[in-house]
């Protein structure tokens, strides 16, 4: 597989693979070939695939793409150019070393009954654009659907009314709130003949919605039937509380 | 809560062995779907250890007191469950040459008192269909998902990529894995699938919701012809899917939980 190799000053900084993705140049670290220098552009040139050849293209960067010394806007990538963007040379090879390109990749990815697995170091390799300058969250590039509460930066507050339970305010830090009689209820009730679980209050992307499970619910003096998004300043019903939804 | 539930795996129409395995146990409303890889001979003891594994930490674990990670009890007790798997397996591979390497994707879910517990690692998924729609519970912690996820390419072109086969996570690979959690309202008349990757990437989302409506009331119906539509389409993997369908009414979901 042909490849880029980053070098400053003779030195090796790391090489990356142009496969049938498109290698994205620049100072911003989503870029798959991150160049962290001041005199490269956020999205600087890219490197990519088109039929059997490979193209580079500035992505009308400030100060410029060189190959061979001679400014490029776009440009056919042969074997041995010497690309510099800032003060970084990259050059570009078709053969990773006497290695054809199957035996590259199969080097690279071990074949595991068909699925394969990158160990942290690959990952870092193959990821080298997403993790660079945040290590940590390596294994987080992948977002959950199912948000976590803390990804997101809007808090929901529950006050309470009218009504007795444990607490006068609850922040809704959990992906799932309950409300009910059950111990595992973060907003307890108390008496006899409440549910064990009269409402769940879940917490959807930015928002939150109320759903019964149980109970009887009321929002706005309006019952609710199903799942029902919440709006700030809501006034819920449950279990004989009167609570008051704030997202801020 | 009465549970409705259909499961099926076929060795697909190329590969030697099925390594996936499921796990089906109404009475405890948990279900797992694992894909098994690596080794010599041991993609399918890692799965078949991950279930059994899961299944005995939930039947005789206590949920912590009060929320983790911002989760309910039970969940991270799903969660606990699923690290538990892993360290049996990692456990198991370094014990002879035979296992070593092996790794499994797992995704669990553990359903009770109206709310599904979602657990998963690798690219095994969960989806809901509810009155809202179909929807994919889970992300794949896989490459192309990372790409998709960076903007460095878009979904379609994610689903003819080369690279769908690379896992970014996998239990048995590191002994502090990180599992994904996650958790979901439900209500009778919904429908969750459980499946590998050689039912996903050979059926599409818009396929696998129309035959869930197809098939409702009929989860195994659903769950033999998800397989079937697989093998037809080259069948070139391993194919496992479960499904469940939540019954009744919340009232009498209630009253059931006393009979037990």
């Amino acid at each position: 597989m042909p490849k880029l190799i980053l070098r400053f000053d003779d030195r090796e900084l790391t090489e990356c693979a142009v496969g049938t993705h498109p290698v994205s140049i620049g100072r911003l670290p989503d870029n798959l070939l991150v160049i962290d220098n001041p005199a490269v552009s956020g999205r600087h040139a890219r490197v990519y695939k088109e039929g059997n050849h490979y193209v580079l293209e500035d992505l009308k960067s400030t100060n410029g793409t060189f190959v061979n010394d001679k400014p490029v806007a776009r440009h056919t990538l042969l074997e041995g150019d010497i690309i510099v963007v800032g003060k970084h040379n990259l050059v570009f090879t078709l053969k990773g070393g006497e290695q054809t390109e199957d035996h590259k990749q199969e080097e690279a990815l071990p074949e595991i009954g068909g699925t394969m697995f990158l160990d942290t170091e690959k990952q870092k390799n193959l990821l080298s654009g997403l993790d660079r300058g945040r290590p940590s969250q390596v294994y987080d590039a992948v977002v959950p659907k199912t948000a976590i509460p803390t990804a997101q930066g809007r808090i929901g507050t529950i006050k309470v009314v009218a009504g007795n339970t444990g607490q006068s305010e609850y922040v809704l830090a959990a992906v799932t709130t309950m409300i009910g009689k059950a111990d595992t209820a973060q907003i307890r009730l108390k008496g006899w003949f409440k549910p064990q679980v009269a409402a769940a209050i879940a917490r959807k992307g930015e928002g939150f919605t109320i759903t019964p499970m149980g109970g009887k619910v009321s929002v706005n003096g309006e019952k609710v039937s199903g799942r029902r998004e919440l709006i700030s300043g809501d006034m819920i019903e449950v279990g004989g509380l009167t609570l008051e939804f704030t997202l801020s | 809560m009465r549970l409705k539930v259909g499961a099926a795996t076929s060795v697909g129409r190329v590969r030697p062995i099925n390594e996936d395995a499921f796990l089906a146990r109404p009475e405890l409303g948990l279900f797992v779907v694992c894909d098994g890889m690596g080794g010599a001979a041991a993609g399918e003891v890692a799965s078949q250890l991950a279930i059994e594994t899961i299944a005995a930490h939930i039947n005789g674990g206590t949920p912590p007191a009060g929320t983790q990670r911002g989760f309910q009890p039970r969940t991270a007790l799903l969660g606990q469950a699923v690290e538990s798997a892993n360290r049996a397996i990692i456990a198991r591979a370094s014990g002879d040459a035979e296992h070593a390497g092996m790794g499994t994707t797992v995704v669990g879910m553990w359903l009770a008192d109206g709310m599904a517990s979602i657990a998963h690692v690798g690219d095994s998924r969960a989806y809901v269909s509810n009155q809202e729609g179909f929807e994919g519970l889970t992300a794949d912690h896989s490459l192309v998902e990372a790409q998709v996820q960076a903007g460095l390419i878009d979904r379609e072109q994610s689903l003819k990529s080369e690279q769908q086969n690379i896992l970014l996570r996998a239990l048995g690979r590191a002994p502090d894995v990180l599992v994904e959690l996650g958790e979901l309202l439900i209500a009778a008349g919904d429908q969750m699938l459980l499946c590998t990757d050689g039912l996903t990437r050979m059926v599409t989302d818009a396929e696998l919701e129309a035959v869930l409506q197809r098939f409702r009331g009929d989860p195994q119906g659903a769950c033999d012809h998800l397989i079937e539509q697989a093998n037809n389409n080259g069948g070139p993997d391993n194919i496992t899917a479960v499904v469940v369908e939540v019954q009744g009414t919340r009232l009498s979901g209630f009253f059931s939980r006393f009979k037990r």
